[in-house]
């Protein structure tokens, strides 16, 4: 076991550490080991507005898209995880549909869609379809947080003399706050990698980064994607490992004890 | 003896479930009152519906002559400590003490002194700027205390606030918690389900059964002069034994165990009724041989309970199972399998007619 | 008293709904209606008949690729468990730090970009890439063609859909009591048995999760088998893709996309029936 584990582990990690080394190559097209290093391909990155636009199109999408899922989802999570009504198991199933449905099927129904309404190929059909797929990502983390609500914490706010309202800005909203920043990270994450649908209706009024990245990838392999990749994963390391931190950090700060 | 808080006719039930029947209850200002009970038995649900997080099917709540009806929680002014203390996790021992004066209007300067104040009154002093997380658990219990007074609140409400803590701890909250409620006056309503809790801190103690009070009295009138069976049996160890009154002038009935068996009259009952005996184990004696003057049975130990400082003697007297409390220095002489003479005078026998 | 609470009843069934009314007009307009039209798209594109349906569940062409699918995600699906189970038992019984780096590895690989891992395959497989060179340094003169072949796209796929294994099947094991084990090891349990009768029955539902995830994801996935996959062995998502945008043929499109739906769906509901939908991604 112990073997196959190891093997695993490389299995799993040779991928995402391959691409650094390539980024920095002076090669002009894939080659391992890269000739030489050089700065040139992140040079071209940040210079190329064919791949800029495309970066920026995704940030301000995923951003968009993250403000309107949360809008919706945060209501009706607590409307789900709070009550009981007729017909709840329905919206229940309603939330989660989305991640049942494979998203080459979505693609086909958006840019069918879309294209009748008018709004394939623009900023607003990407962040539309985009939503849909972020609702039962963001639902589902924020529904296993406002699970583990403690709801003593409102009665003793009642008690304290706190109005329903003012309960809810001053204890609710606070102490979900975590939830409430990992459940909108998700969603933001599930819009700027989305791939499929935006292949099919980003087109090149609102071309995203992964769009842009398949069609190069399928064309030329440009190793800016070498240099795009370096800095998606980057950005995941710090993501994935900053909470690690603060977490020691803070439990280094405040000794568990007393 | 004007009453404080009022209860009247509170009725409660969840469909076909009665939760509460007809509670009635009269509690006078700056009184320790314990709601005491087994779990269901309706004292946690009478308590949120003073607190109004439940709402009555029927009946009214009254505090100090005004209803309690139509006002939401927040509105109420009444300090709660709950279970599992509610703290604040996202503030500090002072801000959670700070909080209901911050939601009265208080400016922050003079709120946080007066939290700061109040923190020194339970025994908290330098530990504002702690979060509940750093603090132990009888340190939080304290400043769910702190917190639920300092607002000044015309009741405070205690749901079991000592029952995730250990036994020495309990211990010292008790008599904390009762020195801050005599230091204050507050009126308190305090619900547990642990009998010596209830013993040492109540001015009087409500009992609990089945959604319905089956006593209010003074810890000593719950403890010697039981009114039902059920309150007798909750309220420490007893010896319960079915009889029938054969001499009620004089204070005499029948039990198939233990035969004519003279009891204290306190209670009007008739001939021929079936009533309770109770003897409490520390009242009946254990010897060799009879006593003169006293009410004499013979009964084979089965079980020896040892606590230390006394013991338990369980035995047999023609069937009826009967407790014996014996001095830890005396348990050394008896033998499992023995037989011995148990007694007891006609004053340690209590009649109990219900 | 009657009345008012009657009227708070009326209320606290009103409420819930007005806080779910905007997701649920959206989903309705945005989620519902679009699926709605590839099923309508299916049956009337070009003209309102199920020949779309009857071509695409009679031509050779489409059953081999649909059988191409339900192989690949099969191997896919299989390859998964073989590597997540170990990984996964790695890390439940190694000490807290070794196991934290595991797990902090399969979570940043997790959180990579589809593309970025599919990139990354395509450089290492690639003609001019590490692997052929360390073949080629081991001395095998005519390396074989690894890129744009079924094993590069279900390598890749494997590495992509593995870490969902490996979190479902961790998640489980991670949970079983250590004493449990003990237990059986004082009652005679071995080795082998003990895995049989005692491991592998705890850590089923984690198999089980992970291995309804990592199939029903890889019978719909696009982008890895377009990218890397061989153009002559097709998964269902490029054939599907190849219909809209290079035929426009949205209503043969669009009969493919159905029966995937359909394949799905029904998969999903079998496992909904046995432990809820909801536990699969949680």
């Amino acid at each position: 076991m112990r073997w196959l584990g190891i093997a695993v582990v490389v299995f799993i990690a040779a991928p995402l550490v391959i691409v650094v080394p390539m980024s920095f190559s002076n090669a002009r097209s894939l080659q391992f080991p890269p000739p030489g290093y050089s700065f040139g391909y992140y040079q071209a990155y940040f210079t190329d507005m064919s791949w800029l636009v495309p970066t920026w199109n995704s940030i301000l999408i995923a951003t968009a898209t993250t403000v309107l899922t949360m809008l919706l989802v945060v209501p009706a999570t607590f409307a789900l995880v709070r009550h009981k009504f007729r017909g709840k198991g329905i919206a229940d199933l309603m939330m989660l549909m989305p991640l049942a449905v494979p998203h080459i099927v979505m693609a086909v129904g958006y840019y069918s869609y879309f294209g009748n309404v008018g709004i394939v190929h623009t900023h607003l059909g990407v962040i539309l379809a985009h939503t849909c797929l972020s609702v039962p990502i963001a639902f589902l983390v924020l529904s296993a947080n406002l699970k583990g609500f403690d709801r003593t914490l409102e009665r003793a706010a009642l008690s304290l003399g706190a109005s329903p309202t003012k309960t809810f800005i001053h204890v609710t909203l606070p102490i979900l706050r975590p939830g409430l920043i990992i459940s909108a990270l998700f969603a933001f994450v599930q819009s700027f990698d989305e791939t499929v649908v935006a292949i099919f209706i980003s087109g090149r009024g609102a071309e995203t980064l992964p769009r842009k990245m398949f069609d190069s990838i399928r064309q030329e392999a440009d190793p800016v994607i070498a240099v795009i990749s370096t800095l998606l994963f980057l950005a995941v390391i710090v993501g994935v490992t900053a909470p690690l931190l603060v977490a020691r950090i803070r439990s280094r700060r405040t000794p568990a004890t007393a | 003896m004007s009453s404080y808080l009022k209860l009247s006719g509170i009725s409660k039930s969840y469909g076909q479930f009665t939760a509460l029947q007809t509670v009635d209850l009269d509690i006078k200002k700056g009184e320790f009152v314990t709601f005491l009970g087994p779990s269901g038995s309706g004292k946690t649900t009478t308590l949120m519906i003073i607190a109004g997080f439940e709402q009555a099917t029927s009946g009214s709540v009254e505090v100090n002559g005004k209803s309690l009806f139509g006002l939401a929680p927040h509105e109420r002014n009444i300090g709660i400590v709950f279970q599992n203390y509610g703290l604040f996790p996202h503030k500090t021992a002072a801000q959670n003490v700070y909080f209901p004066l911050q939601m009265r209007g208080i400016n922050k300067a003079a709120g946080m002194r007066k939290a700061e104040e109040m923190l020194d009154l339970v025994g908290l002093q330098g530990f504002g700027h702690r979060y509940p997380k750093e603090l132990s658990g009888g340190q939080q219990q304290r400043v769910a205390l702190a917190r639920a007074l300092v607002f000044e609140p015309s009741l405070l409400l205690l749901d079991e606030p000592l029952g995730a803590l250990d036994k020495n701890l309990r211990e010292q909250m008790q008599i904390e918690i009762k020195r801050i409620q005599r230091a204050l006056g507050v009126t308190t309503i305090f619900v547990t389900h642990d009998q010596s809790e209830a013993m040492s801190m109540s001015d009087r103690i409500v009992v609990f059964e089945k959604g319905r009070i089956q006593q209010v009295a003074t810890p000593l009138d719950i403890y010697h002069r039981p009114e039902t069976k059920f309150v007798a049996g909750f309220i420490g160890e007893s010896n319960l034994v079915d009889a029938k009154v054969s001499d009620a002038a004089k204070g005499e009935a029948r039990s198939a165990a233990l035969g004519k068996v003279e009891y204290a009259v306190t209670d009007k009952v008739a001939n021929d009724n079936d009533v309770t005996l109770m003897i409490r184990p520390e009242h009946i004696r254990l010897s060799r041989n009879p006593i003169e003057g006293r009410k004499n049975v013979r009964m084979k130990v089965e079980t020896i309970v040892n606590y230390g400082d006394n013991a338990l003697v369980i035995g047999m007297v023609e069937g009826q199972p009967m407790r014996v409390r014996v001095l830890g220095a005396d348990v050394v002489i008896i033998r499992e399998g023995e037989e011995f003479c148990i007694s007891w005078t006609r004053d340690s026998v209590y009649m109990i007619a219900k | 008293m009657t009345v008012s609470i009657a009227r708070l009843s009326a209320k606290t069934e009103l409420w819930p709904w007005l806080l779910l009314a905007p997701l649920a007009v959206y989903m309705a307009v945005f989620f519902l209606v679009p699926l709605a039209d590839v099923a309508i798209m299916s049956v009337t594109e070009p003209r309102p008949t199920l020949a779309n349906y009857e071509r695409v569940l009679t031509t050779a062409l489409y059953q081999r690729v649909f059988i191409n699918t339900f192989v690949t995600a099969i191997v896919v699906t299989l390859c998964c468990l073989l590597v997540g189970y170990p990984l996964a038992y790695l890390m439940a019984n190694s000490n807290p730090r070794t196991a934290m780096l595991i797990l902090l590895l399969v979570t940043m690989s997790f959180w990579t970009s589809f593309l970025v891992r599919t990139y990354a395959w395509m450089v290492l497989l690639g003609n001019n890439g590490p692997l052929v060179w360390l073949l080629s340094t081991l001395g095998m003169d005519k390396p074989p063609q690894l890129l744009f072949t079924r094993f590069s796209s279900t390598l890749a796929m494997v590495h992509i859909l593995a870490p969902y294994m490996i979190m479902n099947i961790y998640s489980v094991m991670r949970k079983i009591d250590p004493t449990l084990i003990r237990s059986a090891e004082s009652l005679g349990a071995r080795g082998m048995s003990l895995f049989r009768h005692v491991y592998l029955p705890l850590t089923a539902p984690g198999i089980a999760n992970g291995s309804v995830l990592v199939f029903v994801i890889c019978l719909g996935f696009y982008v890895t088998p377009v990218l890397l996959g061989s153009p002559r062995e097709q998964m269902i998502a490029g054939l599907i893709g190849n219909q809209i945008d290079e035929f426009l043929a949205f209503g043969m499109g669009s009969a493919m996309a159905m029966v995937l739906l359909f394949v799905t769906l029904v998969i999903l509901t079998i496992y909904h029936r046995r432990f809820g939908l909801d536990k699969l991604w949680g």
